[in-house]
């Protein structure tokens, strides 16, 4: 990145670029300090009534607490069913592995709100609409194949003959894989977890059908707010939500580094 | 045969589609180094993996010590490797690398990081015990894969291809090293590699493997002056071809008769190295030979190549085209192409094989 100087023409591009990508992401900041009662830019004067106006809503802070706790969940759980399945299909050359891997990220390319429809009628019957199990399992069934993919790429990657090495040095099969595969994998694992957490926790079309009365997530509670009232609350939830992503990818590039991650 | 330390029996890999290492039958000594040399995809490696226990054997037997180990996975069989891309774990230092076999054998560790610390000033790489892979040259990455596969005193090392991927200088210095190395702890080890130079220069025996074959095992010398096959002689060393019809020990190469020691009947294939054909221009005396038989062919120079300490001739005899050297004194002139000379060498020095193989 930084060998070369860049030309400056580049440069006003790239920000011309950014600009236009970013400017509703933007303007949502200077809105959710608005002293109005309905979003309009520019604000007609200031304040940080909305954040407290959000501190008092019990509705949102349980949906934001419910919403955590599910990312948080979903994400370990997708951990531990996606890294065995990965090395089933790529260390261990199970019959039938590619199959197998078609199969499992298969609904990557299913309409989500197809899946939705589906999930509703089989979850309806199983008595799951509306219950914490039901949005884990719903939840789940959309991360698994982002964090199988993205596992399996990072597995693959791997030269074999280092776990070979290992191995002719007397280390066992699960030895093998903690000490040497699982920390030749971790910008894959940290890439995985944040994508899982990011995927749960912006869920809104399957949730939607989920959702009831006694449960809500908060991509769903924001939805059903703006289509009652038009007040600035989601602007001040929406810079939270930025600041809370920002965070993540920050983690994610201090534990092992944001190109090698995503972009390897 | 004398069982040896290392003992292979029958060993055959069978892919879907191919046969990669075909009834092999080998016995190594304890404390010898033995070459597995051959063409790429003679099958070298597969046979190493399936020693190492990396790759299963189709049939046969491997055993160590006396001890079948066939069925034994690759962690159960104390068996060091040293790969040509090093393999190194990157997340891990120079030191822990190298304490990695001892970590898994249960020494403690202020045990083994003295030992590693000893292994890795063996390989000359004090002060780098801190430094990831990543941050070292490759004749010192495999420098450290050396030391990581050492440390075990493993009763077998295998090595494959371990100096292919480095400069020529570095080759030649790591040869001498592992060399003495291997001699001072006598660990029992094969080398592969398919550098002639580097089987004959360096080990004990040699391996000639070939399709996934076994053509010979011997000592340098012998492969080089007794080849069994006509694949060890071309492969080893360089030959000129001359194909003939045998009739007991004389055979008629292009009208003219040649003899060699010990050929069969019917077509047959001759094999001469370079530097025992004597080359005698027009108005230069015969060599003498004493009282040796010898062969002798007529011929004309084609080329002359000029390579400092020798000169080499390619000659024509009759539609088959030989080389011969002969080392420059300073001050000659090279006999120019186009001129008739004679090839003369000893009966003894003329191979036989059965031809079309
Ligand atoms: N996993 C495999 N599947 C199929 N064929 C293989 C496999 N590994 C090696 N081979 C084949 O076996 C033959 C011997 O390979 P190898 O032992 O690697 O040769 P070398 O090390 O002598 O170059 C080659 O023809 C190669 O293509
Ligand atoms: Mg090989």
């Amino acid at each position: 990145m930084d060998e070369r100087p860049v030309p400056l023409t580049l440069k006003i591009l790239a920000f011309v670029m950014f600009v236009f990508l970013l400017a509703p992401v933007v303007l949502v900041v200077p809105i959710s300090f608005s002293a109005d009662t309905y979003m309009t830019f520019p604000p007609s004067g200031w304040s940080m009534r909305w954040y407290v106006d959000l501190m008092h809503n019990s509705r949102m802070i349980g949906a934001l607490g419910t919403s955590t706790l599910l990312a948080v969940i979903v994400t370990v759980l997708s951990m531990l069913i996606a890294l065995p399945a990965a090395y089933a299909i790529i260390r261990m050359r199970v019959i039938g592995a590619e199959a197998l891997l078609a199969l499992f990220t298969a609904p990557l390319l299913l309409p989500t709100i197809v899946l939705g429809l589906a999930i509703l009628i089989v979850f309806a019957g199983a008595g799951l609409l509306g219950t914490f199990t039901g949005l884990v399992i719903a939840h789940l069934i959309i991360v698994l194949p982002y964090a199988l993919r993205v596992l399996t790429t990072s597995l693959a990657g791997l030269p074999l003959i280092v776990e070979e090495a290992a191995s002719t040095l007397g280390a066992s099969p699960l030895t093998v894989f903690t000490r040497i595969t699982m920390p030749m994998m971790m910008p894959g694992i940290v890439a995985t977890a944040a994508l899982s957490f990011l995927v749960s926790f912006d869920e809104a079309v399957i949730s939607l059908f989920l959702t009831g009365p006694r449960i809500t997530t908060l991509p769903v509670a924001m939805y059903q707010h703006v289509e009652t009232q038009a007040d600035p609350l989601v602007a001040a939830i929406s810079v939270l939500l930025i600041v809370l992503t920002l965070a993540v990818v920050m983690i994610v590039d201090r534990t092992a580094g944001l190109t090698k991650t995503f972009v390897k | 045969m004398q069982p040896g330390f290392l003992s292979i029996r029958s060993l055959t890999k069978r892919y879907e589609t191919m046969v990669a290492v075909d009834d092999l039958n080998l016995e190594i000594a304890k404390g010898e180094l033995v070459a597995f040399l051959g063409p790429s995809g003679c099958g070298k490696s597969t046979s190493l993996r399936m020693i190492a226990g990396l790759a299963p054997a189709t049939s046969g037997t491997i055993s160590i010590g006396g001890k079948d180990v066939t069925q034994l996975a690759p962690y159960r069989r104390d068996i060091g490797l040293v790969f040509q891309s090093y393999a190194l774990f990157p997340h891990m230092s120079v030191l822990k690398n190298v304490m990695f076999g001892l970590e898994m054998r249960k020494v403690p560790a202020a045990e083994a990081e003295r030992r590693a610390r000893e292994a890795i000033a063996m390989v000359q790489l004090e002060g780098r015990e801190d430094r990831r892979p990543a941050q070292l040259s490759g004749g010192q990455q495999q420098r450290v894969a050396l030391a990581r596969a050492l440390v075990i005193q493993p009763s077998i090392l295998l090595f494959d291809e371990p100096l292919s991927n480095l400069d020529a200088k570095l080759r030649d210095e790591m040869r001498s090293e592992i060399r003495s190395i291997q001699k001072r702890l006598g660990i029992t080890s094969i080398f592969v590699t398919h550098d002639q130079v580097e089987a004959l220069s360096m080990c004990d025996k040699v391996a000639v493997l070939n399709g996934g074959r076994l053509e010979q095992l011997g000592t340098p010398n012998d492969l080089y002056e007794r080849p069994a096959t006509a694949f060890v002689a071309s492969f080893v060393g360089r030959t000129n071809r001359l194909s003939g019809v045998a009739e007991g020990d004389c055979i008629s190469v292009g009208g003219k008769a040649l003899r060699a020691p010990g050929a069969s009947k019917g077509k047959v294939e001759l094999m001469v190295r370079p530097h025992r054909m004597v080359m005698t221009a027009a108005g230069e005396t015969m060599p003498d030979f004493g009282s040796e038989p010898i062969n002798s062919i007529d011929g004309e120079i084609r080329d002359v190549y000029y390579a400092g300490d020798i000169l080499h001739y390619e000659i024509d005899a009759g539609g088959q085209v030989m080389s011969v050297e002969r080392t420059t004194s300073g001050g000659e002139t090279p006999v120019s192409p186009g001129s008739a000379v004679n090839l003369t060498w000893r009966v003894a020095d003329t191979l036989v094989f059965g031809a079309a193989q």
